[in-house]
């Protein structure tokens, strides 16, 4: 790395979505930030990646030599697992067990038709799965050694078919990684060039079936990650820019290229975790820390709760149809976003999604073919939408949104156009609802208590709304909704997780056990942030404990809070965790022994965050009117005004009905709904008539 | 929470309509939730066997899951109390299975009741069973194939309030877990429900709060008549008027004897009215594989499988009462008289279904799914090293029938509910698994595959245990359609590939094993459809590769020929060999 020099002061965030590059760049000592918006270039997502830092480069007028970091946001990991485009990988395991990842958990899904639902096929098949003699007992005793011969011949047969990406998953690695270290350093032997993913290194938790899955899916994407990620290096230093690159893990924080190229599963939520890393700072800036966070794109919504400033971290996903157990941001998505389309069942059911129009054919009125009524289709229809996007670019087809709704909507169910695009957003809205009763009421928390963040191109559209459905009183649309998570990846810390599965009983615990286990994780967590050059000054580390009583299959994870092992702690533990059922499940269990699960231990290296200067200087509110256009409201045909949001000066307030037009997505406010603007830019919205006591109906 | 003006403006129209579904839906997921994540049993909480539902205020299903093992739930708690002596924080319990008619099948189903009461009036119930590991009765885990009548089948509770208003009967649940080997697990299991069904009861409360009572009654009325409408419009593009017969068989009740006809004759009348008469179905058996058959269950399976393909609809009254008269025969397998034992209903329940879907295909000349099989299970129970005593109960998946556009699910158990890993088994009992792995050659061929059974091999690390056993279609295994086979049927060893090799019976309780022993458990596989010749022979092949069809039965069920060194289609030989083939026919029952 160059020495710093005192111009080196440029962090830069590239957020690589399905159509556009976002690009922004933030001069950290003058918080002075530019934005660029350029064209994905599927497959060499590179070159619009390197097009756009250049373009945000020349917009600041400032040399490649000033980058000091490069932070990034990928979906190559994701699309690769959910379009079922990763490398052909090959996977050893022990013998006897070559069909665990074909038998899954055995279920049908709960929601699923026993009669209609087929096995969705598994990313390697088991003919690319081998057999190796070997065992270790539960406590991670070697009951047999590796038959190393059997290894040899495997990697042989792998190499043969020209296969590079390997996976290693024994029964009861996470206990003793050594089985599993000897077969990867025998199939170096043979092929230096195999890229290897051990299921110890990967997520050393019990539960074979779903650590299995995410070390071959880390195998899966590997080689794509890497050679990205590589590509990545070479157009960065060939343009002239000689700064660390990090990438966005699904856990809300970022990490070097050299740790993703390693366990490039970690980025499975790299996009949508920038967003929440955006939206805690947004809101922490209007200061506000419990808010419930809305991302709607075209396709889906990805909801997450933010707590005391935190978002809830998950070991329960899934990416696609397979379960994920690496710790992730806890977003729930659901398939409802601008493109979901309308469409009536035979029963006269209306749905809204999961099937979307996507960008091609996209809404029925960008007439590029699309003919089924779609969300951006109603909000057009109402008014919701100028009728010009992307500053006249495209052109707006509105009668024929409206003709679609009304054939395929109105018509059949017997209302009118306006009621049908009305209805259109209630269900879709509605969805929305169920999911952040999820993120919300499922995890004992009252949505009331929060504001609601809508972010993403259609997030601002759906605000009000939805925060009327909750109950809440507040909207917060940070300053640029649709590049959120470019602006997380500025102000992202640095991340890392260790865990290890340990089972005690809390109240007889083995402190020399549970001390060295957790001594591991953090010497190894101590060396990630020296490899990441984090100083001394920004390093923390944090300690947690999942647990669960005795005879229960669901662990909750609770902090450690002393990092320091006794009875003492065990006690506080204990306490923390029937606090934390009680509150979740409404009831504790004091009179039920409480097993400890798995350890885990968090590593955060704080970077300086960038200087955040407030508003420029604007205009009153009423010298903003850029335009006028008609809305229906409630049986109502109203006249709202459209305000260029980029012009408005901090402290202005919008009352609705309005449309508040930027270039990267439109807020609407409905009657009674009022907008202050933050002096950090931020709207805040004040939504009448919400938040009555609930009726006591405790049944 | 407020009406929103602008969904209130639309009162009873189709949104509204979805946005209480939607609720009703989102109710259910979250009591699911509390359910996996706080129960006890391992039944529960891993298996996921429990049943949440809704019912309106005379008992009818407002929304339920698509498990086709429903009775009148409701009914024996109204019965006993009257609705307007209800209140607010009231719980009911039961889990009589004859007091009740067989709306609880068996007894380890814990029934869960409280009712929605909105202005003083009982609008709605929430409810949910869920099976509890150990309720007492012959045997650690309660139920055994040994036993001969119900009283050794667990404690028995009729209908009794639990909570009065919010106060527990803390007397009754002494006595209940006073009877449990497992006390720990019984009573978190019923902290577990009771948690579940209030916050069932509160989410409908919510609801009601929403809108007004009468928007919410049009809104469930319209659901099941969308359920009932579009049910009944599938069941008449699948079954034409005429008279239509199937039976299907249980192997034996595990006192040796069997086997059991599930017999259904179904009458397709003029216009579309059905009507079922079961009473040539066996008598009943002396073992507890008997069935206290609600009359809603065949009806419910068939508009489960007539409605698989729209998933808009809610699984309710209307998609339920497809049938209209039922006739069943006091004294037979599926209507057998108190003290019968019931344990082991779920044999004879799967059979229930596979017998619809027979019927199905006699009516549609072979257009329906081929039959699946009955799920299997082994109980071990012993002394753990610290010597407590340790109960694993392990369900061990099977395979299911193939489909006239799909092969059947390989390797999977039911609805919902999931396996004990490995890792998890080995670190709770004194057990090791040694293989679990696909069973091949036991999917039935057909154009379509029948799903295949498992492995599972055990070998116990205690002293001495005393084990229990439960495969199912080891003599009539799930019949094959439309020139479709068979799948092959399962076995049990003891000290497989061993001087002391021995074989189990397919269902038997009191067998002991001790260190060292292995059990190994081979599961059948579901029947196929269609010709295997049918099968591309670049299918099979894969078959081959991944382990679910050895090359032998891929040369003598489905004529394809592979050479074992390049590993590829023999194309002459295949050619040659699917030149001739049998006449067509309709079901291949594969009876041993």
């Amino acid at each position: 790395m160059s020495p710093p020099s005192e111009t080196r002061t440029l962090s830069v965030a590239i957020d690589v979505g399905g159509t556009f590059t976002d690009v922004v760049l933030v001069d950290r000592t003058t918080g002075q930030s530019w934005k660029a918006k350029t064209p994905t270039t599927p497959p060499n997502f590179e070159t619009g990646f390197i097009t756009g830092i250049n373009k945000a480069l020349a917009l600041a007028g400032r040399p490649p030599s000033d980058v000091a970091q490069v932070a990034h946001a990928t979906t190559v990991a994701t699309n690769a697992i959910l379009e079922m485009r990763g490398a052909p990988a090959a996977l050893l395991t022990t013998k006897g067990f070559r069909h665990v990842l074909e038998i899954g958990r055995h279920d049908i899904p709960r929601k699923a038709n026993l009669y209609s639902w087929v096995k969705p096929k598994r990313p390697i098949p088991a003919h690319r799965i081998f057999e190796i003699d070997e065992r270790l007992d539960v406590s991670g005793q070697v009951l047999r050694p590796v038959d190393e011969d059997v290894v040899r011949q495997a990697a042989k047969a792998i190499d043969a078919q020209g296969i590079v990406a390997v996976a290693v998953c024994f029964l009861h690695a996470f206990a003793n990684a050594s089985h599993e270290q000897r077969v990867r350093d025998i199939l170096l032997e043979v092929n230096p060039a195999f890229m290897v993913s051990l299921s110890s290194e990967v997520l050393p938790v019990y539960r074979e079936f779903e650590r299995t899955m995410a070390t071959i899916l880390n195998a899966y994407v590997m080689p794509l990650v890497s050679s990205y990620v590589s590509k990545l290096g070479s157009e960065l230093s060939s343009n002239g820019i000689d700064a660390p690159l990090l990438l966005m893990k699904s856990s809300g924080g970022v990490t070097g290229a050299a740790s993703i190229r390693k366990a490039p599963i970690q980025t499975a939520l790299s996009g949508p975790a920038a967003g929440i890393v955006g939206a805690v700072y947004e809101a922490g800036l209007a200061e506000f820390d419990n808010f419930i966070t809305v991302d709607i794109g075209g396709t889906s919504a990805d909801i997450c709760l933010v707590q005391n400033g935190r978002p809830g971290v998950t070991t329960k996903s899934a990416v696609g149809e397979w379960p994920m157990t690496l710790p992730m941001v806890d977003i729930h998505t659901i398939g409802a976003g601008g493109g979901s389309i309308a469409r009536l069942s035979e029963a006269g059911t209306l749905t809204v999604g999961p099937e979307s129009a996507g960008a091609l054919p996209g809404p029925v009125s960008y007439g590029r073919g699309g003919t089924e009524p779609t969300v951006t289709d109603a909000h057009l229809v109402l008014g919701h939408l100028p009728q010009r996007l992307l500053a006249g670019e495209m052109k707006i087809d509105v009668e024929s949104a409206r003709r679609a709704i009304e054939d395929k909507v109105a018509r059949p169910l017997g209302m009118s156009v306006y009621e049908a695009a009305t209805g259109i957003l209630d269900v879709l809205n509605n969805n929305m609802l169920g999911a952040i009763r999820v993120v919300s009421v499922e995890r004992g928390l009252d949505p009331r208590g929060f504001a609601l963040l809508p972010f993403g191109g259609a997030g601002p559209l759906h605000g009000g709304d939805l925060a009327r459905l909750i109950g809440s009183t507040t909207v917060i649309v940070p300053p640029s909704p649709g590049v959120l998570s470019a602006m997380g990846l500025t102000v992202s810390s640095l991340r890392n997780e260790f865990a290890r599965t340990l089972l005690q009983d809390l109240n007889a615990l083995d402190v020399s056990a549970v001390e060295g286990a957790f001594e591991e994780m953090q010497a190894q967590a101590l060396s990630w942030l020296a490899e990441e050059q984090v100083p001394e000054g920004g390093q923390s580390i944090e300690w947690e404990a999942a647990l669960r009583y005795r005879h229960q299959g669901f662990e909750l994870s609770v902090p450690w809070g002393d990092q320091t092992v006794s009875d003492q702690s065990a006690g506080s533990l204990a306490e923390r965790f029937h606090r934390l059922h009680e509150q979740l499940y409404s009831f504790a269990q004091e009179d039920t022994p409480i097993e400890m699960v798995t350890l885990r231990v968090t590593a955060i290296g704080k970077l300086a965050a960038p200087k955040r200067t407030r508003l420029a200087a604007g205009k009153r509110a009423a010298e903003t009117i850029i335009g006028r256009q008609e809305m229906y409201v409630n049986g109502q045909i109203v006249s709202s005004p459209i305000y260029d949001r980029s012009q408005l000066a901090e402290g202005e307030v919008v009352e609705g009905p309005a449309i508040l037009q930027q270039l990267d997505a439109t807020t609407l406010l409905k009657p009674g709904e009022r907008a202050t603007v933050h002096p950090f830019g931020s709207l805040i919205v004040n939504i009448p008539n919400a938040a009555p006591e609930l009726p006591n109906k405790q049944a | 929470m407020t009406v929103p003006s602008h969904l209130s403006s639309a009162a009873e129209s189709p949104v509204t309509l979805e946005v209480i579904k939607g609720a009703l839906r989102a109710a259910q997921a979250e009591m699911s939730a509390v359910l996996d994540r706080t129960a006890m049993s391992p039944f529960i909480r891993e298996k996921k066997d429990y049943f949440i539902g809704f019912f309106d205020e005379v008992g009818g299903l407002i929304h339920g899951a698509g498990l086709p093992l429903m009775g009148n739930i409701i009914k024996p708690v109204l019965d006993r109390f009257p609705i307007e002596t209800m209140r607010p924080g009231d719980i009911y319990w039961y889990n009589d299975c004859y007091g009740s008619k067989g709306a609880v099948s068996h007894t380890p189903d814990q029934v869960i009741i409280a009712p929605v009461i909105v202005d003083g009036r009982v609008r709605a119930f929430s409810q949910s069973w869920a099976h509890f590991n150990d309720i007492g009765g012959l045997r650690p885990g309660t139920l055994s194939p040994d036993a001969d009548n119900i009283f050794q089948e667990g404690t028995i509770v009729p209908p009794i309030k639990l909570l009065d208003r919010g106060t527990q009967n803390d007397d009754a649940v002494a006595i209940f877990v006073a009877n449990s080997r497992y006390p720990d697990m019984v009573r978190g299991d019923l902290r577990a429900l009771i948690a579940a069904v209030r916050l069932g009861a509160r989410r409908l409360g919510e609801l009601f709060d929403r809108y007004n009572d009468a928007t919410i009654l049009w809104a469930l009325d319209q659901s099941k008549r969308q359920s009932a409408e579009l049910t009944r419009t599938r069941i008449a593009e699948l079954l034409k008027p005429g008279k239509y017969s199937f039976v299907d068989r249980v192997d034996s009740d595990g006192h040796g004897n069997g086997p059991f006809d599930v017999a259904f004759d179904l009458t397709v009348d003029g216009n579309g009215g059905l009507s079922l008469d079961a009473s040539r179905s066996s008598d009943q058996a002396p073992g507890p594989i008997n069935f206290l058959m609600p009359p809603t269950v065949p009806g419910m399976s068939l508009g489960l499988y007539a409605t698989r393909n729209d998933p808009t609809l809610l699984v309710n009254e209307g998609m339920i009462n497809t049938i209209e008269e039922i006739t069943l025969r006091s004294g037979s397998v599926l209507q057998p008289n108190y003290p019968a034992p019931l344990g082991l209903r779920g044999t004879t329940f799967v059979k229930v279904q596979q017998a619809v879907l027979g019927l199905v295909n006699a009516a549609t000349d072979g257009q329906g799914p081929a039959a699946s099989n009955a799920y299997s299970l082994y109980y071990m129970r012993g002394k753990g090293p610290d010597g407590s005593p340790f109960l694993l109960t392990d369900g061990v998946a099977v395979g299911y029938g193939a489909r006239p556009t799909a092969d059947g699910i390989d390797a999977v158990y039911f609805i919902a509910q999931e396996n004990y890993p490995v890792e998890f088994v080995e670190m709770g009992f004194p057990i090791r698994i040694l293989t679990y792995s696909l069973n091949i050659d036991s999917g039935g061929p057909g154009r379509w595959r029948g799903g295949t059974g498992v492995i599972r091999e055990i070998e116990v690390m205690a002293d001495q245990t005393l084990c229990s056993v439960r495969i199912e279609g080891t003599i009539n295994p799930p019949w094959g359609v439309s020139d479709g086979r068979a799948g092959r049927p399962g076995r049990i060893f003891v000290n497989y590939g061993k001087a002391d090799q021995r074989s189990l019976p397919p269902v038997k309780d009191g067998i002991v094993l001790n260190r060292g022993d292995i059990l190994r458990m081979e599961t059948g596989g579901g029947g196929g459809w269609g010709n295997p010749f049918d099968r591309p022979a670049e299918v099979v092949l894969d078959d081959v590769l991944n382990g679910m069809v050895s090359m032998p039965a891929a040369r003598d069920d489905y004529g394809v020929v592979i050479d074992e060194a390049l590993l590829s289609i023999d194309v002459v030989a295949t050619e040659a060999l699917r030149a001739t083939r049998a006449e067509r026919v309709l079901f291949h029952y594969g009876r041993q």
